[in-house]
């Protein structure tokens, strides 16, 4: 039973029930990408980038509380040849998020279920993006340095 | 904005971060298994998502009249702003391997590489708000649309197709994993 409970799926479904709560609460939903732009002085009408952020830093909280719990944390510091890599694509995450708000994860999470052509459109953009990334850094790895990477 | 809003919505947080963090949630790393071929496990957790979100934004709705279909962030440039910032973002997490919510469960998971990540977010946020908006900020034309806008359905009658066709293939999903269990076993 404890195995049946702790399946992905389950959390999954935990996830997005958690989302409509908050939704049915106190009239608020997850947000992603742009949550971070109180970091470069931007705290939206009302202020309202600052919930955003502070959610998102109880997410990290409550990964940790899953990975401590489940014995799969593990402090890693980063090796040197992938910080570049990293902040390259930290920043390209960070001009998407910030040209077309509602991009990046949102758009799969709340977007689409809300109906929002905005999201369909981001959603769009992300697998050609994505697309020509994986064929110029992936597309000439054999299939199982593809599945390492991956 | 008052600090009891923010700290039910910390708690909130934590509630997310604890189911992304068991369930192994990243859209990302889904996004590579697709390309490759494996993306069937990123389709039932996305399946299962949108089933559980469109129904209860729906219903919302109807418990609530302010809430409801929304629509989220702005359609720019008769979408694209969109496209482009979708690409630029879908490049970024292939490159990382990380989505948000993937970078925000690495960095709970103790992998400090998305630490680096998350900072790298500021140079290119900063780069778009004081330098590319104010040069763009005229051709953006902001909308914000529903497909309920473009097409003459009611919006459960869409949410309901979807809904249906969403738990279909989901079934069709689990049953072909639960075979593909049987016959490794």
């Amino acid at each position: 039973m404890k195995k049946l409970l702790y399946r992905p799926l389950i959390m999954v479904a935990g996830f997005a029930l958690l989302n409509v709560i908050m939704y049915l609460t106190i009239h608020k939903f997850w947000i992603g990408g742009s949550s971070f732009l109180p970091m470069v002085g931007k705290l939206g009408p009302g202020n309202k980038l600052i919930f955003a952020f502070i959610v998102n830093m109880g997410v990290i909280v409550g990964s940790f509380v899953g990975a401590f719990t489940s014995g799969e944390f593990r402090f890693r510091l980063p090796r040197t040849e992938s910080i570049a890599r990293g902040i390259l694509g930290g920043i390209l995450i960070g001009i998407g998020i910030t040209l077309a708000p509602g991009t990046c994860t949102t758009a799969f999470v709340i977007g689409l279920p809300m109906l929002s052509i905005s999201s369909v459109l981001s959603i769009a953009g992300m697998f050609a993006g994505g697309f020509i990334m994986y064929s110029m850094t992936m597309g000439k790895c054999s299939v199982k340095q593809k599945k390492e990477i991956i | 904005m008052p600090v009891s809003l923010l700290i039910a919505g910390f708690l909130f947080g934590i509630g997310f971060g604890y189911f992304v963090q068991r369930a192994g949630l990243c859209f990302a790393h889904g996004l590579g298994e697709i390309f490759t071929g494996r993306g069937q496990r990123i389709i039932r957790m996305f399946l299962v998502i949108f089933i559980i979100s469109s129904i209860g934004f729906m219903v919302s709705g109807y418990v609530n009249p302010e809430l409801g279909l929304k629509a989220i962030g702005e359609l720019r440039g008769y979408g694209f702003w969109n496209l482009m910032s979708g690409a630029i973002f879908g490049a970024g997490i292939l490159l990382n391997g990380g989505c948000i919510l993937g970078t925000l469960r690495q960095i709970g998971e103790g992998n400090m590489l998305f630490s680096v990540i998350l900072l790298s977010f500021i140079p290119g946020m900063a780069l778009v708000v004081y330098v590319l908006d104010p040069l763009l900020k005229k051709g953006y034309n902001v909308h914000n649309i529903l497909l309920v806008d473009l097409i003459p359905v009611a919006a459960p009658v869409i949410t309901g197709v979807l809904a249906v066709a969403s738990i279909i293939w989901l079934i069709i999903l689990v049953g072909q994993q639960n075979g593909r269990n049987k016959r490794n076993n």
